[in-house]
């Protein structure tokens, strides 16, 4: 009898803390899954997607993470992967954190797009300098022309923090005049064509700067979506476009204040036939009309908006599967969009607003910001792809017949080409994975054949020349921390700028030449 | 003959020491591109990166600090691991690159 009380006694007991400890255990579970979201969004989300979807890295979710080994994962994020922009976490995160952070990956799925309204919009824009009309009407540093200056996105090695920040350089000296820091990683840099003293920086995740050059210093930002690149001004400078990935919209923004003016939810019928939301591509002003031309990734379609009344969209359909970048030709009438899955840059009539042609481009075509050059009465333009196939080259068209010239084989996928007028060479960054990842190759400009091959050191990426063409800028990426300065004729390295992580370079001189390549005669 | 042999043992140990000094900074270079500057970075590490910066420190130091890490009297969980895979010309190599830099 005694024994049964106890018994009975130790069963209420253990009852009752096994109650207590899985309430516990649920509570702690609940704030463990919170804390791992906000651990994720606070490291992860800038490269990897808000929504667990992939961006600049891969997607990092319960469907393809699936299978793989908890301790590699572990390695993986304490040591960081050579080669990429993974940096090393050990000592940032504790091993805890990571240990968990593994889990969370492993079982949570993509997250359904996330809304960012124009309400979340208004509520992010700041302002650090009250009244522009007080800045000083001319730059604070010697320069000889605004065009001399070179814009740097550095992303800083965790692609936040102290290391993010747009720094400009002055592209004759090849000294640093400012730096403007960023909450993450600083990723495209447009100049205003109507005023020189404007840039614009956009990051990582979204958010948009007003520099003014003048003074080298943010004077407003406003946080666009959770993750995406893409930004566009208009030729007059009054509008700006900014595009997500996550979510799936692109507004219009007024360049002046920053305040948003319409919001676009992308999406339509894919080239075959079915209805996506789609991931907002590149956006481009044009100098040719009051319009902007936005990529939707993957419904394949681009959409023209005309800068007046309530911006009115025209859509141009079937245009390719997964579009991406592209550059303008003809005094900006035409456009050439790069298509990663059909391996095609197709090209586009803006006034008449139409597909002209689709031209073969090597295998996931990336143009970056696209290069064109005059050669013997010819345009030509080039075309850089990164995908892993048997034969890498660059492509070259004739810009006037919309033929395929030639495909340049070069030693790597390749990311980014640079050109100028008074430069011999067209510059393309090799991004393969390997010790030629460190490498620039030249493309001569009349023989159409590589003739250099440059070890720029870390890895080699985004080529600019500087707005005389006398310099060419290479970022000596992940590890390198450097922007590596050559003479664009003799090849002869010429000075170099440190900072953490640089990736891409915009010389302010594109505003007079619309594509990098052309000479501002033709413009006129 | 004998002072002909001495100085040729000298040319050659000058020789040798002057080639094997060269080749340690480039293997130094590369072998830090590859194992070292993912954390320590290559003239500082990230403002946003709790790792030491090795430019500029001092060769001897280094060197020891890396066989410790190496023979685990200096604990490290991933120091231990990274050190380990090091042989001793990869570690003199390293500590020589490194202490040659200007941070």
């Amino acid at each position: 009898m005694e024994l049964k009380i106890t018994t009975l006694k130790k069963s209420i007991l253990a009852t009752s803390i096994s109650v207590l400890f899985t309430s516990a255990n649920a509570y702690a579970a609940a704030d463990d899954s919170h804390k791992m979201h906000q651990l994720y969004q606070d490291n992860c989300a800038s490269c990897h997607g808000s929504d667990h979807g992939g961006y600049l890295a891969p997607a990092l979710n319960s469907e393809t993470l699936k299978g793989r080994s908890p301790t590699a994962l572990r390695t993986l994020i304490m040591t960081g992967s050579f080669e990429t922009l993974m940096p090393p976490f050990f000592g940032r995160l504790s091993d805890n954190d990571i240990r968990d952070m593994v889990k969370h990956l492993q079982s949570t799925p993509k997250l359904a797009n996330p809304a960012f309204t124009i309400k979340d919009m208004k509520a992010s824009l700041k302002v650090y300098v009250k009244d522009e009309s007080k800045l000083p009407n001319k730059p604070t540093f010697k320069i000889d022309s605004m065009d001399d200056i070179i814009g740097v996105a550095a992303r800083g090695k965790y692609g936040r923090g102290d290391g993010s920040e747009a720094v400009f350089i002055n592209s004759k000296t090849h000294q640093q005049i400012g730096v403007v820091p960023t909450v993450t990683a600083a990723h495209i840099i447009e100049f205003s064509p109507a005023n020189e003293r404007w840039a614009y920086v956009k990051t990582d995740t979204a958010e948009i700067y007003k520099v003014d050059l003048y003074t080298m210093q943010a004077v407003r930002s406003i946080k666009t979506g959770w993750n995406g690149p893409g930004i566009g001004i208009s030729r007059d400078g009054k509008y700006l476009m900014a595009g997500s990935f996550v979510p799936h919209n692109a507004v219009i923004l007024d360049a002046e204040t920053l305040e948003p003016l319409k919001q676009f939810e992308l999406e339509g019928i894919d080239p075959d036939g079915n209805m996506v939301s789609s991931d907002s591509g590149m956006i481009i002003g044009t100098p040719y009309a009051d319009i902007f031309a936005i990529a939707l990734e993957n419904a394949g379609q681009v959409w023209v908006v005309d800068l007046k009344d309530d911006f009115p969209v025209t859509k141009i359909k079937n245009v390719g599967r997964h579009l991406h970048d592209a550059f303008l030709t003809h005094k900006g009438k035409k456009l050439m969009i790069a298509s990663y899955d059909d391996s095609i840059v197709a090209a586009i009539d803006l006034e008449k607003r139409e597909i002209i042609k689709k031209l073969p481009a090597g295998c996931v075509p990336h143009v970056g910001g696209g290069a064109a050059v005059k050669v013997d009465g010819r345009t030509l333009g080039f075309g850089t792809n990164f995908g892993t196939c048997d034969k890498t080259v660059v492509s070259v068209w004739d810009l006037d017949t919309m033929e395929l010239v030639k495909q340049v084989p070069v030693s790597g996928g390749t990311e980014s080409p640079a050109a100028h007028a008074n430069a011999p060479y067209v510059a393309v960054d090799i991004i393969t994975k390997d010790r030629r990842a460190r490498t620039i190759q030249l493309i001569d400009k009349k023989s159409l054949e590589v003739v250099k091959t440059l070890d720029v050191g870390g890895h080699a990426y985004f080529p600019e020349y500087s707005a005389d063409g006398k310099s060419l800028y290479v970022s000596a990426g992940y590890a390198g921390d450097e922007v590596v300065v050559y003479d664009s004729t003799s090849l002869q390295k010429t000075g170099s700028i440190q900072m953490e992580s640089p990736a891409g370079i915009f010389s302010r001189g594109r505003v007079k030449y619309m594509t990098r390549g052309l000479s501002p005669d033709e413009m006129e | 003959m004998k002072l002909f042999t001495y100085s040729l043992a000298a040319l050659l140990a000058f020789s040798f020491s002057v080639a094997s000094q060269a080749a340690n900074i480039y293997a130094g270079e590369s072998k830090a591109a590859a194992v070292c500057s993912q954390c320590h970075g290559i003239r500082k590490t990230s403002a946003e990166a709790p790792f030491p910066p090795l430019a500029g420190r001092d060769e001897a130091y280094l060197e020891s600090a890396l066989k410790q890490y190496r023979d685990k009297t200096r604990v490290s969980e991933i120091m231990n691991n990274i050190a380990g895979s090091l042989s001793d010309r990869d570690i003199n190599n390293i500590a020589s690159y490194y202490s040659r830099l200007k941070p």
